[in-house]
């Protein structure tokens, strides 16, 4: 039997075990449900951790701006930065899943598309992560110096300045690796299987 | 999601529902997971449909072609369930139930289905579409690589089914 055969049979009245047609309720309820797929997904997540950052930009300045004790508000004003950068992360991440979750167009053009959409994803998350590791350590430095009931030296400053750039350089390294970890359990197998598909289709054959 | 389905986009769905369906049934052989998949492309034709633009040279069938296998390959889903444990041969058994005059005895189709299984998911699409009836013009418009690699890879894939069948 070949797939000639299969055609002519293929189209016929599907079995009775099939499913009624939708009515218009069926499908409202079927439209409710919030999809499983993994760009949707990233979207719901992305909305809602924009939505944190707004709440958490005006507490920040707030903070900043009120705090009687200095490292506070150093504290704050460090906050309301990374709420500020959070805030056109996700923007962008918002953007970039809005334009891969349009299945439209070619086979070939959406599977470019998802791939790419991914890469820089991935790319996105990893540069963002790192960048949070020195600033974390900036963080924890002035804290260290503005409630210290010592006094403070120079040679004090250096001291504290050399650990935390030791200490960011360890925390830097492994947050580089576990985040490409983490990445790769995450995405890669999607990603592994996109390109795969997308050589598949452009593999043009000889002759 | 909130928003009520347009009546033109019920009617449409209610016409290309059963090849929507042809689609799930090919790619997923679990009947679970060929529910989710016919959900999840319903939910992206109904977010694709207020950008749908109907032209005088391209049919909506090619529209929903395209989205659904799109959804289908792409399987962007998250995947939870065991693998299928309805076997192709069931399958193929139901499907010539109606077929009781076919030439072909239900041990055939259900090895053809076994082999076309065995396919990849890209390889599944040429399937699809030449079961489909869909001529390599559109074939080429809906896997966006030209005509003459639709032909070829089209044999190439009826090739591997032969070997395959051959070699069962």
């Amino acid at each position: 039997m070949e797939l000639d055969d299969l055609r002519r049979q293929w189209r016929q009245p599907e079995p009775a075990a099939t499913p009624a047609p939708l009515s218009a309720a069926d499908l409202r309820q079927l439209l409710a449900r919030q999809s499983d797929n993994i760009v949707a997904k990233l979207r719901r997540n992305a909305k809602v951790e924009m939505a944190i950052n707004y709440a958490l930009l005006p507490l920040a300045l707030g903070m900043a701006g009120l705090a009687p004790v200095l490292w506070v508000r150093l504290f704050g004003g460090s906050l309301a930065l990374t709420a500020l950068v959070c805030v056109v992360y996700f923007h962008r991440k918002l953007g970039l899943l809005r334009h891969m979750s349009d299945p439209a167009g070619n086979l070939r053009a959406y599977l470019l598309r998802l791939t790419t959409g991914l890469r820089a994803l991935i790319r996105f998350y990893y540069r963002f992560t790192l960048a949070m590791v020195p600033l974390a350590c900036l963080l924890i430095g002035v804290m260290a110096l503005t409630t210290t009931k010592k006094a403070v030296t120079p040679t004090k400053i250096w001291v504290i300045g050399a650990l935390l750039a030791v200490l960011c350089a360890v925390i830097y390294l492994l947050t580089a690796h576990n985040t490409k970890r983490y990445l790769h359990w995450l995405y890669g197998q999607h990603l592994d299987r996109l390109e795969a598909q997308l050589r598949e289709l452009d593999d043009v054959p000889a002759g | 999601m909130s928003a009520a389905p347009s009546a033109d986009f019920l009617a449409a769905l209610h016409d290309y529902q059963p090849l929507v369906r042809r689609v799930c049934r090919l790619y997923c052989q679990d009947a679970d997971d060929r529910q989710d998949l016919f959900q999840e492309i319903v939910v992206q034709l109904w977010r694709a449909w207020p950008r749908y633009v109907p032209q005088p040279d391209a049919k909506l069938s090619t529209w929903l072609y395209r989205i659904a296998l799109n959804v289908a390959i792409s399987n962007l889903r998250q995947r939870t369930r065991r693998p299928a444990v309805v076997s192709v041969e069931d399958e193929a058994w139901h499907l010539t139930q109606p077929m009781e005059a076919s030439a072909y005895e239900p041990e055939e189709t259900a090895a053809l289905y076994r082999a076309i299984d065995r396919l990849s998911d890209v390889d599944k699409a040429f399937v699809l579409l030449y079961l489909e009836d869909r001529p390599y013009e559109e074939m080429a418009e809906i896997l966006g690589i030209t005509q003459n690699n639709v032909r070829v890879k089209m044999h190439r894939v009826q090739e591997k089914l032969r070997r395959q069948l051959v070699h069962k």
